[in-house]
Protein backbone atom coordinates (compact mmCIF):
# COMPACT_ATOMS: atom_id res chain seq x y z
CA UNK A 1 0.00 0.00 0.00
CA UNK A 2 1.52 3.52 -0.49
CA UNK A 3 4.84 4.35 -2.26
CA UNK A 4 7.92 3.65 -1.23
CA UNK A 5 9.40 6.86 -1.12
CA UNK A 6 10.50 7.30 2.21
CA UNK A 7 14.13 7.50 1.64
CA UNK A 8 13.43 10.56 0.02
CA UNK A 9 11.37 12.02 2.32
CA UNK A 10 12.83 11.22 5.68
CA UNK A 11 15.38 14.39 5.36
CA UNK A 12 11.80 16.14 5.63
CA UNK A 13 9.89 14.90 8.54
CA UNK A 14 9.50 17.56 11.36
CA UNK A 15 8.56 16.92 14.61
CA UNK A 16 5.50 18.41 15.14
CA UNK A 17 2.72 18.78 19.10
CA UNK A 18 -0.47 18.05 18.70
CA UNK A 19 -0.92 21.53 20.24
CA UNK A 20 0.30 22.82 17.07
CA UNK A 21 -2.35 21.22 14.64
CA UNK A 22 -5.50 22.64 15.85
CA UNK A 23 -7.96 23.28 13.32
CA UNK A 24 -9.58 21.10 10.39
CA UNK A 25 -7.97 18.17 9.03
CA UNK A 26 -8.85 15.49 6.65
CA UNK A 27 -8.18 12.04 7.29
CA UNK A 28 -7.50 9.40 4.98
CA UNK A 29 -10.11 7.18 6.22
CA UNK A 30 -9.92 3.94 4.54
CA UNK A 31 -6.48 4.36 5.30
CA UNK A 32 -7.27 4.97 9.06
CA UNK A 33 -9.52 1.72 9.62
CA UNK A 34 -7.07 -0.39 7.93
CA UNK A 35 -4.46 0.60 10.66
CA UNK A 36 -7.32 0.20 13.42
CA UNK A 37 -7.88 -3.35 12.37
CA UNK A 38 -4.35 -3.94 11.49
CA UNK A 39 -3.55 -3.57 15.38
CA UNK A 40 -6.19 -3.55 17.60
CA UNK A 41 -6.38 -7.38 17.74
CA UNK A 42 -6.13 -9.51 20.29
CA UNK A 43 -2.17 -11.42 20.35
CA UNK A 44 -3.58 -14.35 18.58
CA UNK A 45 -5.11 -11.87 16.15
CA UNK A 46 -8.52 -11.95 16.76
CA UNK A 47 -10.07 -8.67 16.14
CA UNK A 48 -12.01 -7.08 19.26
CA UNK A 49 -15.67 -8.59 18.46
CA UNK A 50 -19.28 -7.83 20.46
CA UNK A 51 -21.52 -11.04 21.87
CA UNK A 52 -22.72 -10.98 18.00
CA UNK A 53 -19.51 -11.79 16.84
CA UNK A 54 -19.59 -8.58 14.65
CA UNK A 55 -15.56 -6.88 14.51
CA UNK A 56 -15.52 -3.59 16.52
CA UNK A 57 -11.59 -2.90 16.43
CA UNK A 58 -12.01 0.17 13.98
CA UNK A 59 -14.64 1.49 16.24
CA UNK A 60 -12.40 1.68 19.30
CA UNK A 61 -9.57 3.24 17.16
CA UNK A 62 -12.40 5.59 15.81
CA UNK A 63 -13.59 6.34 18.78
CA UNK A 64 -10.52 6.98 20.69
CA UNK A 65 -8.65 8.52 17.87
CA UNK A 66 -11.57 11.49 17.41
CA UNK A 67 -11.44 11.88 21.41
CA UNK A 68 -7.89 12.71 21.00
CA UNK A 69 -7.95 15.11 18.00
CA UNK A 70 -11.38 16.76 19.78
CA UNK A 71 -9.47 17.41 22.76
CA UNK A 72 -6.53 18.87 20.96
CA UNK A 73 -8.97 21.04 19.13
CA UNK A 74 -8.53 19.33 15.54
CA UNK A 75 -11.69 19.04 13.61
CA UNK A 76 -11.10 16.27 11.60
CA UNK A 77 -13.40 15.31 8.26
CA UNK A 78 -12.90 11.92 7.09
CA UNK A 79 -12.30 10.84 3.82
CA UNK A 80 -13.69 7.63 2.42
CA UNK A 81 -12.29 6.12 -1.13
CA UNK A 82 -14.58 5.96 -4.06
CA UNK A 83 -14.54 4.08 -7.02
CA UNK A 84 -10.86 2.74 -7.67
CA UNK A 85 -9.53 3.85 -11.17
CA UNK A 86 -9.59 0.87 -13.76
CA UNK A 87 -5.77 1.14 -13.69
CA UNK A 88 -6.06 -0.52 -9.81
CA UNK A 89 -7.91 -3.32 -11.08
CA UNK A 90 -4.14 -5.74 -10.86
CA UNK A 91 -3.10 -4.06 -8.09
CA UNK A 92 -6.54 -5.07 -6.20
CA UNK A 93 -6.62 -8.67 -7.36
CA UNK A 94 -3.08 -9.87 -6.15
CA UNK A 95 -4.13 -7.89 -2.59
CA UNK A 96 -7.10 -10.06 -2.62
CA UNK A 97 -5.22 -12.87 -3.58
CA UNK A 98 -2.73 -12.21 -0.83
CA UNK A 99 -5.47 -12.06 1.95
CA UNK A 100 -7.07 -14.75 0.98
CA UNK A 101 -3.64 -16.66 1.67
CA UNK A 102 -3.34 -14.87 4.58
CA UNK A 103 -6.83 -15.42 5.56
CA UNK A 104 -6.50 -19.53 5.45
CA UNK A 105 -3.11 -19.33 6.88
CA UNK A 106 -4.19 -17.55 10.00
CA UNK A 107 -7.12 -20.12 10.38
CA UNK A 108 -4.28 -23.18 10.38
CA UNK A 109 -1.89 -21.15 12.50
CA UNK A 110 -5.16 -20.54 15.05
CA UNK A 111 -6.15 -24.40 14.75
CA UNK A 112 -2.42 -25.51 15.55
CA UNK A 113 -2.01 -22.65 18.99
CA UNK A 114 0.88 -20.48 16.90
CA UNK A 115 -0.47 -17.57 18.66
CA UNK A 116 3.08 -15.34 16.97
CA UNK A 117 1.72 -16.80 13.48
CA UNK A 118 -1.87 -16.08 13.95
CA UNK A 119 -1.75 -12.51 14.66
CA UNK A 120 0.76 -11.85 11.77
CA UNK A 121 -1.26 -13.72 8.87
CA UNK A 122 -4.47 -11.75 10.81
CA UNK A 123 -2.93 -8.27 10.04
CA UNK A 124 -2.29 -9.63 6.73
CA UNK A 125 -5.55 -10.75 5.95
CA UNK A 126 -7.30 -7.13 6.88
CA UNK A 127 -10.00 -6.38 4.52
CA UNK A 128 -11.87 -3.08 4.83
CA UNK A 129 -15.46 -3.67 3.57
CA UNK A 130 -18.60 -1.74 2.85
CA UNK A 131 -19.70 -3.12 6.33
CA UNK A 132 -16.85 -1.50 8.25
CA UNK A 133 -17.13 1.69 6.59
CA UNK A 134 -20.92 2.11 7.35
CA UNK A 135 -20.31 1.01 10.83
CA UNK A 136 -17.50 4.08 11.07
CA UNK A 137 -19.75 6.46 9.33
CA UNK A 138 -22.13 5.84 11.66
CA UNK A 139 -20.31 6.17 14.85
CA UNK A 140 -18.37 9.15 13.28
CA UNK A 141 -21.86 10.84 12.73
CA UNK A 142 -22.60 10.29 16.51
CA UNK A 143 -19.61 12.32 17.28
CA UNK A 144 -20.31 15.19 14.97
CA UNK A 145 -17.64 14.40 12.54
CA UNK A 146 -18.26 15.26 8.72
CA UNK A 147 -17.52 11.91 6.28
CA UNK A 148 -16.71 12.68 2.41
CA UNK A 149 -16.82 10.31 -0.21
CA UNK A 150 -14.16 10.41 -2.52
CA UNK A 151 -14.69 10.69 -5.93
CA UNK A 152 -12.04 8.03 -6.75
CA UNK A 153 -8.83 7.67 -4.05
CA UNK A 154 -9.86 9.41 -0.42
CA UNK A 155 -5.71 10.47 -0.44
CA UNK A 156 -6.84 12.54 -3.50
CA UNK A 157 -9.94 14.14 -2.29
CA UNK A 158 -7.99 15.01 0.89
CA UNK A 159 -4.99 16.75 -1.09
CA UNK A 160 -7.42 18.56 -2.65
CA UNK A 161 -9.36 19.64 -0.07
CA UNK A 162 -5.90 21.43 1.55
CA UNK A 163 -5.18 22.67 -1.64
CA UNK A 164 -8.60 24.11 -1.60
CA UNK A 165 -7.84 25.60 2.42
CA UNK A 166 -10.82 24.00 3.41
CA UNK A 167 -8.64 21.98 5.72
CA UNK A 168 -5.35 22.56 7.15
CA UNK A 169 -3.48 19.12 6.47
CA UNK A 170 -3.99 15.83 5.24
CA UNK A 171 -3.63 12.65 7.73
CA UNK A 172 -1.99 9.58 6.36
CA UNK A 173 0.57 6.95 6.86
CA UNK A 174 0.83 6.89 3.40
CA UNK A 175 3.23 9.38 1.64
CA UNK A 176 0.72 9.23 -1.93
CA UNK A 177 -1.29 12.02 -0.20
CA UNK A 178 2.49 14.59 -1.57
CA UNK A 179 2.01 12.65 -4.90
CA UNK A 180 -1.73 13.76 -5.21
CA UNK A 181 -0.66 17.26 -4.01
CA UNK A 182 -1.19 17.85 -0.82
CA UNK A 183 0.96 20.55 0.92
CA UNK A 184 1.27 19.21 4.31
CA UNK A 185 1.10 15.73 5.26
CA UNK A 186 0.90 14.47 8.98
CA UNK A 187 1.62 11.04 10.29
CA UNK A 188 2.05 9.18 13.28
CA UNK A 189 -1.36 10.83 15.17
CA UNK A 190 -1.79 8.21 17.14
CA UNK A 191 -3.37 7.66 20.57
CA UNK A 192 -1.01 5.28 21.42
CA UNK A 193 2.05 7.19 20.22
CA UNK A 194 3.42 3.39 19.25
CA UNK A 195 2.94 1.72 16.28
CA UNK A 196 3.73 -1.47 14.38
CA UNK A 197 6.48 -1.72 12.17
CA UNK A 198 8.02 -4.82 10.51
CA UNK A 199 6.33 -6.74 13.66
CA UNK A 200 8.21 -4.80 15.96
CA UNK A 201 6.15 -2.01 18.40
CA UNK A 202 8.28 1.19 18.16
CA UNK A 203 7.16 4.47 19.97
CA UNK A 204 6.26 7.43 17.09
CA UNK A 205 5.38 11.41 17.85
CA UNK A 206 3.29 13.27 15.17
CA UNK A 207 5.66 14.51 12.21
CA UNK A 208 4.56 16.54 9.25
CA UNK A 209 6.07 16.48 5.80
CA UNK A 210 5.58 20.09 3.60
CA UNK A 211 5.29 18.94 -0.36
CA UNK A 212 7.08 22.23 -1.21
CA UNK A 213 10.08 21.37 1.34
CA UNK A 214 10.39 18.04 -0.64
CA UNK A 215 10.52 19.38 -4.05
CA UNK A 216 12.74 22.51 -2.90
CA UNK A 217 15.22 20.14 -1.38
CA UNK A 218 15.29 17.58 -3.98
CA UNK A 219 15.45 20.08 -7.11
CA UNK A 220 12.02 18.59 -8.17
CA UNK A 221 8.75 19.41 -9.99
CA UNK A 222 5.80 17.67 -8.56
CA UNK A 223 5.35 15.53 -11.73
CA UNK A 224 8.71 14.71 -11.32
CA UNK A 225 7.78 13.22 -7.93
CA UNK A 226 5.16 11.13 -9.80
CA UNK A 227 7.64 9.71 -11.57
CA UNK A 228 10.35 8.90 -8.84
CA UNK A 229 6.64 7.17 -7.61
CA UNK A 230 5.48 5.57 -10.49
CA UNK A 231 9.54 4.12 -11.06
CA UNK A 232 9.60 2.11 -7.04
CA UNK A 233 5.83 1.37 -7.35
CA UNK A 234 2.47 2.90 -6.83
CA UNK A 235 -0.77 1.28 -5.92
CA UNK A 236 -1.44 1.35 -9.63
CA UNK A 237 2.02 0.40 -10.99
CA UNK A 238 4.26 -2.60 -9.47
CA UNK A 239 7.18 -0.03 -10.34
CA UNK A 240 10.35 -1.30 -11.97
CA UNK A 241 12.49 -4.16 -10.32
CA UNK A 242 15.84 -2.97 -8.05
CA UNK A 243 14.84 0.36 -8.71
CA UNK A 244 14.37 2.74 -4.95
CA UNK A 245 13.70 5.63 -4.21
CA UNK A 246 17.03 7.17 -4.31
CA UNK A 247 17.80 5.56 -7.53
CA UNK A 248 14.71 6.53 -8.77
CA UNK A 249 15.16 10.35 -8.32
CA UNK A 250 18.57 9.51 -9.96
CA UNK A 251 16.88 8.55 -13.05
CA UNK A 252 14.55 11.17 -12.80
CA UNK A 253 16.43 13.87 -12.50
CA UNK A 254 19.04 12.81 -15.64
CA UNK A 255 15.57 12.73 -17.66
CA UNK A 256 15.67 9.23 -18.50
CA UNK A 257 12.43 8.34 -16.61
CA UNK A 258 10.84 6.80 -19.96
CA UNK A 259 13.91 5.40 -20.76
CA UNK A 260 14.41 3.34 -17.48
CA UNK A 261 10.52 2.75 -17.34
CA UNK A 262 11.00 1.27 -21.45
CA UNK A 263 13.80 -0.69 -20.62
CA UNK A 264 12.78 -2.22 -17.62
CA UNK A 265 8.81 -2.66 -18.69
CA UNK A 266 8.79 -2.22 -22.07
CA UNK A 267 4.33 -2.92 -22.19
CA UNK A 268 3.46 -0.60 -19.61
CA UNK A 269 2.38 3.34 -20.46
CA UNK A 270 3.00 5.58 -17.81
CA UNK A 271 0.63 8.33 -18.84
CA UNK A 272 -2.95 7.40 -16.76
CA UNK A 273 -1.17 7.04 -14.00
CA UNK A 274 0.79 10.00 -14.09
CA UNK A 275 -2.25 11.90 -15.21
CA UNK A 276 -4.26 10.28 -12.05
CA UNK A 277 -1.75 11.58 -9.74
CA UNK A 278 -1.44 15.17 -11.10
CA UNK A 279 -5.15 15.35 -11.65
CA UNK A 280 -7.09 13.12 -9.79
CA UNK A 281 -11.16 13.16 -10.19
CA UNK A 282 -12.15 14.90 -7.41
CA UNK A 283 -15.67 15.78 -5.53
CA UNK A 284 -15.89 19.95 -5.46
CA UNK A 285 -19.40 20.39 -4.26
CA UNK A 286 -18.94 18.92 -0.63
CA UNK A 287 -19.55 20.97 2.45
CA UNK A 288 -18.19 20.80 6.03
CA UNK A 289 -19.96 20.86 9.16
CA UNK A 290 -18.71 19.78 12.40
CA UNK A 291 -21.44 19.30 15.39
CA UNK A 292 -21.48 18.46 18.94
CA UNK A 293 -21.05 14.90 20.02
CA UNK A 294 -23.89 12.90 20.61
CA UNK A 295 -23.57 11.40 24.00
CA UNK A 296 -26.57 9.25 24.00
CA UNK A 297 -26.33 8.32 20.16
CA UNK A 298 -22.55 7.11 21.23
CA UNK A 299 -23.40 5.40 24.51
CA UNK A 300 -26.45 3.40 22.14
CA UNK A 301 -24.26 2.91 19.58
CA UNK A 302 -20.57 1.44 20.98
CA UNK A 303 -22.28 0.48 24.50
CA UNK A 304 -25.85 -0.95 23.95
CA UNK A 305 -25.35 -2.14 20.04
CA UNK A 306 -21.36 -3.20 20.42
CA UNK A 307 -20.69 -4.42 23.93
CA UNK A 308 -18.81 -1.44 24.99
CA UNK A 309 -18.06 -0.66 28.49
CA UNK A 310 -20.47 2.44 29.33
CA UNK A 311 -18.00 3.45 31.96
CA UNK A 312 -14.80 3.58 29.78
CA UNK A 313 -16.85 5.17 27.08
CA UNK A 314 -18.42 7.52 29.78
CA UNK A 315 -14.83 8.31 31.30
CA UNK A 316 -13.34 9.11 27.89
CA UNK A 317 -16.13 11.41 26.79
CA UNK A 318 -15.79 13.47 29.81
CA UNK A 319 -12.22 14.09 28.80
CA UNK A 320 -13.85 16.40 26.23
CA UNK A 321 -16.47 17.75 28.51
CA UNK A 322 -19.61 15.27 27.35
CA UNK A 323 -20.78 14.30 31.15
CA UNK A 324 -23.41 11.71 31.63
CA UNK A 325 -26.54 13.64 33.62
CA UNK A 326 -25.26 16.88 31.96
CA UNK A 327 -28.54 17.79 29.57
CA UNK A 328 -27.49 19.28 25.85
CA UNK A 329 -29.05 22.28 24.82
CA UNK A 330 -30.74 20.43 21.90
CA UNK A 331 -33.92 20.06 23.83
CA UNK A 332 -34.22 23.46 23.94
CA UNK A 333 -33.27 25.09 20.31
CA UNK B 1 -14.18 45.45 5.27
CA UNK B 2 -13.05 46.26 8.68
CA UNK B 3 -11.50 49.47 9.76
CA UNK B 4 -11.91 50.28 12.90
CA UNK B 5 -10.21 50.93 16.28
CA UNK B 6 -10.66 50.00 19.82
CA UNK B 7 -9.56 50.29 23.30
CA UNK B 8 -7.60 47.28 24.08
CA UNK B 9 -9.88 46.75 27.61
CA UNK B 10 -12.63 46.67 25.52
CA UNK B 11 -11.44 44.15 23.25
CA UNK B 12 -9.59 42.36 25.93
CA UNK B 13 -13.09 41.77 27.58
CA UNK B 14 -14.48 41.12 24.80
CA UNK B 15 -12.41 38.04 23.79
CA UNK B 16 -11.98 36.56 27.59
CA UNK B 17 -16.41 36.33 26.94
CA UNK B 18 -16.16 34.15 24.25
CA UNK B 19 -12.83 32.28 25.73
CA UNK B 20 -14.49 31.19 28.53
CA UNK B 21 -16.79 28.48 26.09
CA UNK B 22 -15.21 28.37 22.56
CA UNK B 23 -11.48 28.16 20.88
CA UNK B 24 -13.48 29.50 17.61
CA UNK B 25 -16.43 31.31 16.45
CA UNK B 26 -18.15 33.14 13.05
CA UNK B 27 -17.72 36.95 14.65
CA UNK B 28 -20.81 38.79 11.86
CA UNK B 29 -18.95 42.28 11.36
CA UNK B 30 -22.02 44.72 9.99
CA UNK B 31 -21.93 48.33 10.26
CA UNK B 32 -23.86 48.67 13.12
CA UNK B 33 -20.66 46.59 15.08
CA UNK B 34 -19.83 42.64 16.13
CA UNK B 35 -21.97 39.82 16.80
CA UNK B 36 -21.79 36.46 17.74
CA UNK B 37 -23.02 33.26 18.86
CA UNK B 38 -21.06 30.50 19.45
CA UNK B 39 -21.89 27.32 21.52
CA UNK B 40 -19.16 24.61 23.10
CA UNK B 41 -17.93 21.41 21.85
CA UNK B 42 -20.59 19.16 24.08
CA UNK B 43 -23.44 22.01 23.03
CA UNK B 44 -23.76 22.39 26.65
CA UNK B 45 -23.39 25.73 27.14
CA UNK B 46 -24.17 28.77 24.27
CA UNK B 47 -22.86 32.38 24.16
CA UNK B 48 -24.03 35.08 22.65
CA UNK B 49 -21.80 38.81 22.37
CA UNK B 50 -22.63 42.47 20.89
CA UNK B 51 -20.42 44.62 20.62
CA UNK B 52 -22.38 48.06 18.71
CA UNK B 53 -19.80 50.59 17.05
CA UNK B 54 -20.20 52.72 20.17
CA UNK B 55 -17.77 50.70 21.52
CA UNK B 56 -15.25 51.35 19.16
CA UNK B 57 -13.52 54.85 18.56
CA UNK B 58 -13.67 54.83 15.00
CA UNK B 59 -15.60 52.12 13.43
CA UNK B 60 -16.48 51.89 9.77
CA UNK B 61 -17.16 48.38 8.01
CA UNK B 62 -19.41 46.52 5.73
CA UNK B 63 -21.47 43.09 6.47
CA UNK B 64 -18.84 39.85 6.08
CA UNK B 65 -18.69 37.42 8.26
CA UNK B 66 -14.79 36.34 9.87
CA UNK B 67 -13.94 33.13 11.46
CA UNK B 68 -12.06 34.16 14.46
CA UNK B 69 -9.39 31.65 16.08
CA UNK B 70 -10.41 32.61 19.80
CA UNK B 71 -7.28 30.88 21.50
CA UNK B 72 -5.08 32.87 18.67
CA UNK B 73 -6.82 36.10 20.06
CA UNK B 74 -6.57 35.07 23.65
CA UNK B 75 -2.71 35.49 23.26
CA UNK B 76 -2.43 37.96 20.92
CA UNK B 77 -4.76 40.14 23.95
CA UNK B 78 -2.23 38.87 26.17
CA UNK B 79 0.76 41.17 24.37
CA UNK B 80 -1.54 44.61 24.86
CA UNK B 81 -1.05 47.11 27.49
CA UNK B 82 -3.77 48.74 29.46
CA UNK B 83 -5.61 51.28 28.03
CA UNK B 84 -4.18 51.23 25.18
CA UNK B 85 -5.70 51.38 21.43
CA UNK B 86 -6.21 48.80 18.96
CA UNK B 87 -6.34 49.17 15.02
CA UNK B 88 -8.06 46.58 13.40
CA UNK B 89 -7.93 46.43 9.51
CA UNK B 90 -9.28 44.09 7.55
CA UNK B 91 -9.79 44.46 3.29
CA UNK B 92 -13.17 43.61 1.63
CA UNK B 93 -12.73 39.76 1.08
CA UNK B 94 -9.11 39.61 3.01
CA UNK B 95 -8.27 36.24 4.75
CA UNK B 96 -6.36 38.36 7.39
CA UNK B 97 -6.80 40.92 9.98
CA UNK B 98 -4.19 43.89 10.55
CA UNK B 99 -4.11 44.08 14.93
CA UNK B 100 -2.04 47.33 15.47
CA UNK B 101 -1.14 48.53 18.93
CA UNK B 102 1.83 49.40 20.87
CA UNK B 103 4.44 49.79 17.97
CA UNK B 104 2.79 45.86 16.74
CA UNK B 105 1.84 45.02 13.51
CA UNK B 106 0.18 41.83 13.67
CA UNK B 107 -1.31 40.43 10.42
CA UNK B 108 -3.79 37.29 11.83
CA UNK B 109 -4.84 34.90 9.66
CA UNK B 110 -8.62 34.36 9.64
CA UNK B 111 -10.52 31.02 9.77
CA UNK B 112 -12.15 29.66 7.04
CA UNK B 113 -15.93 30.37 7.95
CA UNK B 114 -16.93 27.29 6.37
CA UNK B 115 -15.02 25.44 8.94
CA UNK B 116 -16.17 27.25 11.93
CA UNK B 117 -19.55 25.71 13.55
CA UNK B 118 -22.62 27.16 12.12
CA UNK B 119 -24.45 29.97 14.77
CA UNK B 120 -27.05 27.91 16.69
CA UNK B 121 -30.67 28.76 16.23
CA UNK B 122 -32.16 31.58 19.00
CA UNK B 123 -33.32 29.33 22.09
CA UNK B 124 -36.99 28.99 22.60
CA UNK B 125 -36.94 29.32 26.07
CA UNK B 126 -39.23 30.15 28.61
CA UNK B 127 -37.22 31.57 32.49
CA UNK B 128 -40.12 32.46 34.43
CA UNK B 129 -37.89 33.59 37.64
CA UNK B 130 -35.02 36.15 37.05
CA UNK B 131 -32.75 37.91 39.75
CA UNK B 132 -29.76 40.97 39.48
CA UNK B 133 -26.95 40.75 41.25
CA UNK B 134 -23.04 41.55 41.33
CA UNK B 135 -20.93 39.75 39.65
CA UNK B 136 -18.68 39.18 42.45
CA UNK B 137 -21.24 37.93 44.47
CA UNK B 138 -21.98 35.59 41.68
CA UNK B 139 -18.53 34.44 41.20
CA UNK B 140 -18.01 33.80 45.59
CA UNK B 141 -20.84 31.37 45.56
CA UNK B 142 -19.63 29.63 42.99
CA UNK B 143 -15.88 29.29 44.42
CA UNK B 144 -17.55 29.04 47.43
CA UNK B 145 -19.27 25.74 45.83
CA UNK B 146 -16.66 24.22 43.72
CA UNK B 147 -14.96 23.38 47.37
CA UNK B 148 -17.39 20.72 48.34
CA UNK B 149 -19.12 19.80 44.88
CA UNK B 150 -18.67 19.50 41.16
CA UNK B 151 -22.18 20.97 40.57
CA UNK B 152 -24.73 23.97 42.21
CA UNK B 153 -28.34 24.37 42.26
CA UNK B 154 -29.81 27.67 41.52
CA UNK B 155 -33.58 28.37 42.80
CA UNK B 156 -35.81 30.81 43.93
CA UNK B 157 -38.50 30.15 46.66
CA UNK B 158 -41.13 32.95 45.80
CA UNK B 159 -42.94 32.57 48.88
CA UNK B 160 -39.96 33.43 50.87
CA UNK B 161 -38.59 35.63 48.66
CA UNK B 162 -35.46 34.39 48.19
CA UNK B 163 -32.87 33.24 45.70
CA UNK B 164 -30.46 30.67 46.89
CA UNK B 165 -28.00 28.63 45.93
CA UNK B 166 -27.19 25.35 46.72
CA UNK B 167 -24.33 22.66 46.72
CA UNK B 168 -23.73 19.02 47.35
CA UNK B 169 -20.60 17.17 47.80
CA UNK B 170 -20.23 13.65 49.13
CA UNK B 171 -20.13 14.14 52.70
CA UNK B 172 -20.61 18.15 52.81
CA UNK B 173 -22.93 20.52 51.73
CA UNK B 174 -22.85 24.29 51.10
CA UNK B 175 -26.08 27.10 51.62
CA UNK B 176 -26.28 30.46 50.31
CA UNK B 177 -29.43 32.36 50.16
CA UNK B 178 -29.72 36.36 49.17
CA UNK B 179 -33.54 37.81 50.61
CA UNK B 180 -35.08 39.94 47.69
CA UNK B 181 -34.05 43.33 49.55
CA UNK B 182 -30.21 42.34 49.04
CA UNK B 183 -30.76 41.70 45.65
CA UNK B 184 -30.57 44.58 42.71
CA UNK B 185 -33.83 42.95 40.89
CA UNK B 186 -36.48 39.86 41.90
CA UNK B 187 -39.34 38.69 39.90
CA UNK B 188 -40.51 35.54 42.10
CA UNK B 189 -41.25 32.36 40.23
CA UNK B 190 -40.40 28.86 41.27
CA UNK B 191 -37.69 27.22 40.13
CA UNK B 192 -34.71 25.58 40.52
CA UNK B 193 -31.75 23.65 38.42
CA UNK B 194 -28.44 21.94 38.91
CA UNK B 195 -25.65 22.95 36.98
CA UNK B 196 -21.97 21.79 36.21
CA UNK B 197 -19.35 24.50 38.18
CA UNK B 198 -16.69 23.16 35.77
CA UNK B 199 -18.72 25.61 33.22
CA UNK B 200 -19.34 27.99 35.85
CA UNK B 201 -16.09 28.48 37.16
CA UNK B 202 -14.86 30.12 33.60
CA UNK B 203 -18.00 31.53 33.31
CA UNK B 204 -18.40 32.92 36.72
CA UNK B 205 -14.88 34.65 36.31
CA UNK B 206 -15.89 36.21 33.48
CA UNK B 207 -18.75 37.41 34.97
CA UNK B 208 -17.17 38.67 38.62
CA UNK B 209 -16.06 41.97 36.29
CA UNK B 210 -19.67 42.70 36.03
CA UNK B 211 -21.73 45.35 38.37
CA UNK B 212 -24.67 43.30 37.60
CA UNK B 213 -25.54 40.05 36.08
CA UNK B 214 -29.00 39.28 35.38
CA UNK B 215 -29.58 35.25 36.06
CA UNK B 216 -32.70 33.39 34.70
CA UNK B 217 -33.66 30.18 35.85
CA UNK B 218 -36.65 27.85 35.93
CA UNK B 219 -37.63 24.45 36.73
CA UNK B 220 -34.93 22.04 35.17
CA UNK B 221 -34.06 24.42 32.73
CA UNK B 222 -31.08 25.89 31.47
CA UNK B 223 -29.73 29.33 33.45
CA UNK B 224 -29.98 32.52 31.46
CA UNK B 225 -26.79 34.72 32.25
CA UNK B 226 -27.19 38.39 30.84
CA UNK B 227 -25.03 40.93 31.48
CA UNK B 228 -23.37 43.99 29.57
CA UNK B 229 -19.66 45.10 28.72
CA UNK B 230 -17.93 47.93 27.17
CA UNK B 231 -19.99 50.61 29.41
CA UNK B 232 -23.34 49.05 28.25
CA UNK B 233 -22.06 49.39 24.51
CA UNK B 234 -21.90 45.33 24.55
CA UNK B 235 -24.13 42.75 25.57
CA UNK B 236 -23.58 39.41 26.37
CA UNK B 237 -25.51 36.28 27.15
CA UNK B 238 -24.30 32.89 28.18
CA UNK B 239 -27.11 30.49 28.47
CA UNK B 240 -25.97 27.14 30.12
CA UNK B 241 -27.93 23.65 30.16
CA UNK B 242 -28.82 21.81 33.70
CA UNK B 243 -27.55 18.89 34.74
CA UNK B 244 -29.93 15.88 36.23
CA UNK B 245 -30.85 16.23 39.57
CA UNK B 246 -30.22 12.53 40.93
CA UNK B 247 -33.01 10.98 42.95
Amino acid sequence: MGVAIRDLISDYKTPVEWGELRGPAAVDGNNALYQFLTTIRQPDGTPLMDREGRVTSHLSGIFFRVISFLENDIKPVFVFDGAPPDFKSETLEVRRERKAVAETAYRQAVAVGDTASAFRHARAATKVDETIISGAKELLGYMGVPCIDAESEGEAQAAYMVMNGDVRYSISQDYDSLLFGAPRLVRNLTVSRKRKVRGRTITVSPEEILLSDVLEGKGITREELVEIGILVGTDFNSGVKGVGAKTALKIVKSGKFIEALGEKDPGFDPQPVKDFFLSPPVVTDYSLSWSHVDREGVISYLCSRHDFSEDRVNSVLERIGVKGGQKTLDSWF
Amino acid sequence: MLKAAINTDIFKESIDVMAAMVTECRMHISPGGFSTRAVDTANVAMVSLELSAGAFSSFDATESDIGLDINKMKNIVAMMEKDDTLSLDLPEGGHKIEMSFSGYKYSIALLDVNTVRKDPNPPTINLPGKVVISGSVLYNSIKAAALVSDKIAFGIDPEKGIFYMEADGDMDHIYYELPKDDLVSFVPAEARSLFSLDYLKDLGRVMSKSDQVEIHIGMDHPVKFAFSIADGKGNVEYLLAPRIEAD
